[in-house]
């Protein structure tokens, strides 16, 4: 039977989360502004030192290499008066509590339904930006640099999560048959979840990737035309000074993408053997098989991308983002536009 | 070696390519494993299609065909090919595809006129098995396969030839460490490089090198490549199995009403398609009796809820093909399986038992009728019942079964899906029914426009007949109806394909293959010694990635420290800026 006054609770808690990020949101935001300025002189004088020491010649992708900066390193704390903290620090607080009420709302939800809560859009929703918080959380402890991305990260989960309670709410339900008995629902839609979040996290760090090599190509012409400090698109051009350099994001972002690709992967796989055992066809072109059939070839070109001359660096970062257009079109348009056998999304 | 291979790809290799490592093995070169392209146009890869010979009209017959071949299998077009492949499956998404829903696909081409027809001739509602679209797979695939080929040949030479000379110079490479370690003994630190390097799972090569130096070089992470072709030559398994599977497999519907059985004959099934290798022979002959059919539905009283479904369950018994008898509760994804096939249940619905006796007392229609659901929540449900032989005139008896009715503004439908107030309203239609013509008619609809309904004696509005369980009407000309009870009926898909196991192994070899060549680090390490002549040595140590590898300087750095220490009491290390190592360089004797 259903809880409903749980799904109500499990709701409130998502609420509180989204109240939370808006917060994590302004404390990275306000981060950014604060240190952007700090930073660019930091720059120059890293700048100097890197030319001092010309590294390895090994690792250099020939993509973006002109416009190459030294990394940033560990974000300096920053000179707050003793006792208080780092807008930094304090979004990233705001923002693990937000996610530990978040993951509560979730977890309340399957409690509430007694099953996975990954039934319809708005579950789906809810459990992907919370898993994409997470791992940007985790990945983001050990590497601090990363936490820079904040603002790019926290800002398009709350969009999802407004979304989702805006749009996609639907109250706690049992479910429709076609979703019942089979484990693959918890293993096909679970590793769909994972999948999404990280083509999420993807296009995140791919669109950074975008920007900051822009960013460099622009710096790097200007110093060759002989300009001491050069500056390239005013205040965001030093939000993006502040952000690990376009080369350890190309990497990090070919990480995030070769790990949904294994997720993109079995997702098809393992909705091939629902699919075989629910409707007695392992594939029948049916709307959500085509996109994400679509999802996966893009993937596979991006994952080509960067192994093929002529494409590497930008080129393929425009194929991640391609990729993660078609993650969205099929969690939206597939989902409430065309109807197709999977169409059991409650809407 | 592995460099003959490649000449035959791409001339511009031909060039000796000093200083990096000879036998930079085909096709792996990751962005960031490269080494830096002082190497000729090294870098861009033997499978980049730049290279290839521009100059086509000098070529004749066989020069041409083999420019177009290292074109198509180049990697370029492979990229490009991948991406045309994603484009062309979107509009299977868009327009309504006859594979997967003929009825939409018609109700497009009769909205749509001109356009749809120009649509359908361009395959758009046939779109993969469109020409352009098996055109793009199929080229992928040629080019996929003259790609392979010629890598599982490189690769297989590699995995049996030594690891590569130790560079002339290390002190390009990550990590490079320079050691001075006077009381060292250079035998025993070559061995200990040999042996901690084997213990961490490389494949090591000790080389005597000019000047009394010597060096190990060793290399892992092999089973990249090797996860690499395996990935790519599963994704060719998969597709030959797909086509097997078409060539070979069936598929077909049946309908059971409670208490009625089936029997696994051509003759039964509503609607049969197989492949063109299929043998009607290999149908296994199983049979089975629908006992019990059983539903559940929500009564919540949220609107968005109530009356969905919760449950169906058929309850079978079944004589498999070896003639044993069992029981099975069939539900959705917990089909039944016999030997040869499977049995999905994919659909349900009522068949109310109603009868006609025409007006000399004949039963001319009797018995459970099957009806089909308009796809509301409440089941409101299609009735079509034939008489053909009634008299004086072929009788229809056409309208709805509600399963717990109401009529009212929008006419007879049913609120709920469950038998809590089961009625049949019907009209009664007389004349031809026009089944004399070749064209079998569909059992469930009747074309009533040239039928003429029954009217109470001087009125012209058609009577409509509400009945209710147990109740019967006689009819003005003098017929009656009844409805005496509901069964449920159940339909199932049986299908079997023979491959699909076999395309179950492909794409998950595949996966493996995949993970392999995504995340296992491929790299070198090199450990030079050079005995100093009062004693002592000198050790170098450097690495080379050839793959995403991020943790590869930490370890050549800690490979260098526990060498080192091994020869702990004499040693003074000292890390040295690359610039001061240039000039004592040893080991001048590679190429
Ligand atoms: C059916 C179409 C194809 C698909 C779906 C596909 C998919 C992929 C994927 C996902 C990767 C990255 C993972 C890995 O390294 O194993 C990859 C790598 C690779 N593919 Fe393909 N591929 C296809 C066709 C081809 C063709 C036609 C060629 C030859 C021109 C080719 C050559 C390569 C090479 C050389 C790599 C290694 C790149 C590297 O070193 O990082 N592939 N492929």
């Amino acid at each position: 039977m259903i809880d409903q006054q749980l799904a109500e609770v499990a709701n409130l808690s998502i609420v509180i989360a989204i109240v939370l990020y808006v917060l994590a949101l302004l404390g990275f935001a306000a981060d950014l502004a604060s240190t952007s300025q700090r930073r660019s002189d930091a720059r120059l004088e890293a700048k100097d030192r890197a030319e001092a020491a010309v590294p390895a010649t090994v690792g250099a992708g020939p993509g973006d290499a002109a416009g190459e900066r030294p990394e940033p390193e560990a974000p300096a704390e920053q000179p707050a008066a003793p006792g208080s903290m780092s807008p930094q620090t304090f979004a990233f607080l705001l923002s693990s509590a937000a996610v530990v009420l978040h993951a509560l709302g979730v977890v309340l939800r399957a409690v509430a339904t007694a099953r996975v809560p990954w039934a319809n859009m708005y579950e789906f929703a809810t459990t992907s930006s919370a898993v994409v918080m997470l791992a940007f959380l985790i990945f983001s402890l050990r590497r601090r640099e990363l936490r820079s991305l904040g603002t790019f990260v926290v800002g398009p989960v709350l969009l999802l999560l407004l979304a989702a309670q805006t749009f996609w709410i639907v109250p706690a339900a049992e479910l429709t048959p076609s979703l019942q008995n089979s484990h693959w629902l918890v293993i096909h839609i679970g590793v769909a979840v994972l999948a999404t979040a990280l083509s999420i996290l993807g296009a995140v760090v791919a669109a950074m990737q975008l920007l900051t090599a822009r960013h460099e190509r622009a710096l790097a012409a200007r110093r060759t035309e002989g300009e001491a400090d050069p500056a390239h698109w005013g205040g965001f051009g030093r939000v993006l000074d502040r952000l690990p350099s376009s080369t350890s994001l190309e990497a990090l972002s070919f990480r995030i993408h070769s790990v949904a690709f294994v997720c993109w992967t079995f997702t098809l796989i393992f909705g091939a053997i629902w699919a075989r055992d629910a409707w007695g066809r392992y594939w029948g072109w049916d709307p959500k098989e085509v996109w994400t059939f679509i999802i996966w070839v893009i993937y596979a070109a991006y994952l080509h991308a960067r192994a093929t001359g002529g494409f590497r660096g930008s080129r393929a970062a425009w194929l991640a983002l391609a990729g993660f257009t078609a993650v969205v079109f099929n969690y939206t348009i597939v989902n409430t536009v065309i109807n197709g056998l999977h169409s059991y999304s409650g809407l | 070696m592995a460099r003959k291979n490649r000449t035959d790809r791409s001339p511009a290799d031909k060039a000796p390519a000093e200083n990096v490592p000879a036998e930079e093995p085909a096709g792996e070169q990751a962005p960031d494993s490269q080494v830096a392209s002082d190497a000729s146009g090294e870098t861009s890869g033997r499978w980049s299609s730049k290279q290839a010979p521009v100059s086509v009209p000098a070529l004749g017959l066989r020069g041409t065909l083999l420019f177009l071949w290292r074109q198509l299998t180049s990697m370029q077009t492979a990229l490009v090919l991948l991406m045309l492949l994603a484009v062309a499956a979107v509009p299977g998404s868009l327009y309504p595809q006859r594979s997967v829903n003929p009825a939409l696909t018609e109700q497009y081409l009769a909205e749509n006129g001109r356009w749809g027809e120009i649509l359908d001739t361009l395959g758009f509602f046939e779109v993969f098995s469109s020409p352009w679209f098996s055109a793009i797979y199929l080229l992928l695939f040629v080019s996929l396969i003259g790609c392979i080929v010629p890598r599982v040949m490189v690769h297989a030479r590699q995995l049996r030839s030594k690891p590569p000379r130790t560079p002339a110079r290390l002190t390009r490479f990550v990590g490079h460490t320079r050691v001075e370690l006077p009381g060292a003994d250079a035998e025993e630190l070559l061995a200990a490089a040999q042996k901690s390097l084997r213990r961490s799972r490389y494949r090591t090569e000790r080389r005597e090198e000019a000047r009394g130096a010597a060096s190990v070089s060793a290399e892992r992470g092999l089973l990249r490549e090797t996860g690499n072709l395996l990935f790519h030559v599963s994704l060719v398994v998969v597709l030959v199995c797909i086509a097997g599977g078409q060539l070979t497999s069936y598929r077909g519907q049946i309908t059971v009403i409670e208490g009625g059985g089936f029997s696994n004959s051509l003759t039964q099934y509503d609607s049969f398609e197989s492949g063109a290798w299929y043998d009607s022979a290999d149908l296994p002959s199983f049979q089975l009796t629908l006992d019990d059919f059983r539903a559940t539905y929500n009564t919540t009283q949220t609107p968005q809820n109530f009356g969905q479904p919760t449950s169906f369950e058929a309850d079978v018994s079944v004589v498999t093909p070896d003639g044993e008898p069992t029981t099975q509760t069939v539900e959705v994804n917990r089909p039944l399986r016999v030997e040869g096939a499977s049995m999905y249940l994919l659909g349900n619905g009522y068949a109310p038992e109603v009868t006609l006796t025409d007006p000399e007392g004949n039963v001319v229609a009797e018995g459970p009728q099957i009806t089909v659901p308009l796809g509301d929540t409440g089941y409101t449900s299609q009735l079509v019942m034939k008489a053909p032989d009634a008299q004086p005139e072929q009788t229809a008896v056409v309208g709805y079964f509600l399963p717990t009715g109401e009529i009212d503004e929008n006419g007879p439908h049913s609120v709920y899906p469950d038998l809590l107030d089961p009625q049949v309203v019907v009209t009664v239609y007389q004349g031809d029914l026009g089944l004399d013509g070749d064209e079998l008619p569909n059992a469930y609809e009747v074309d009533v426009s040239t039928l003429e309904p029954l009217t109470e004696e001087g009125e012209d509005t058609p009577v409509l007949v509400r009945l209710y369980q147990g109740e019967e009407i006689t009819l003005p000309d003098g017929s009656t109806l009844s409805f005496d009870g509901v069964r449920r009926y159940a339909a199932f898909d049986v299908a079997h394909d023979p491959f699909e196991r076999w395309v179950l192994i492909g794409a998950l070899t595949a996966v493996a293959g995949l993970i392999a060549s995504l995340f296992v680090p491929r790299r070198r390490v090199w450990v030079r010694v050079l005995p100093r002549e009062g004693g002592g040595a000198v050790m170098e140590v450097a690495g080379l990635a050839r793959s995403d590898d991020p943790s590869l300087e930490d370890d050549v750095h800690a490979l260098a420290a526990r060498l080192s220490a091994g020869q702990d009491e004499q040693t003074t290390p000292t890390d040295d800026p690359p610039s001061a190592a240039e000039d004592t360089t040893p080991g001048r004797d590679t190429p």
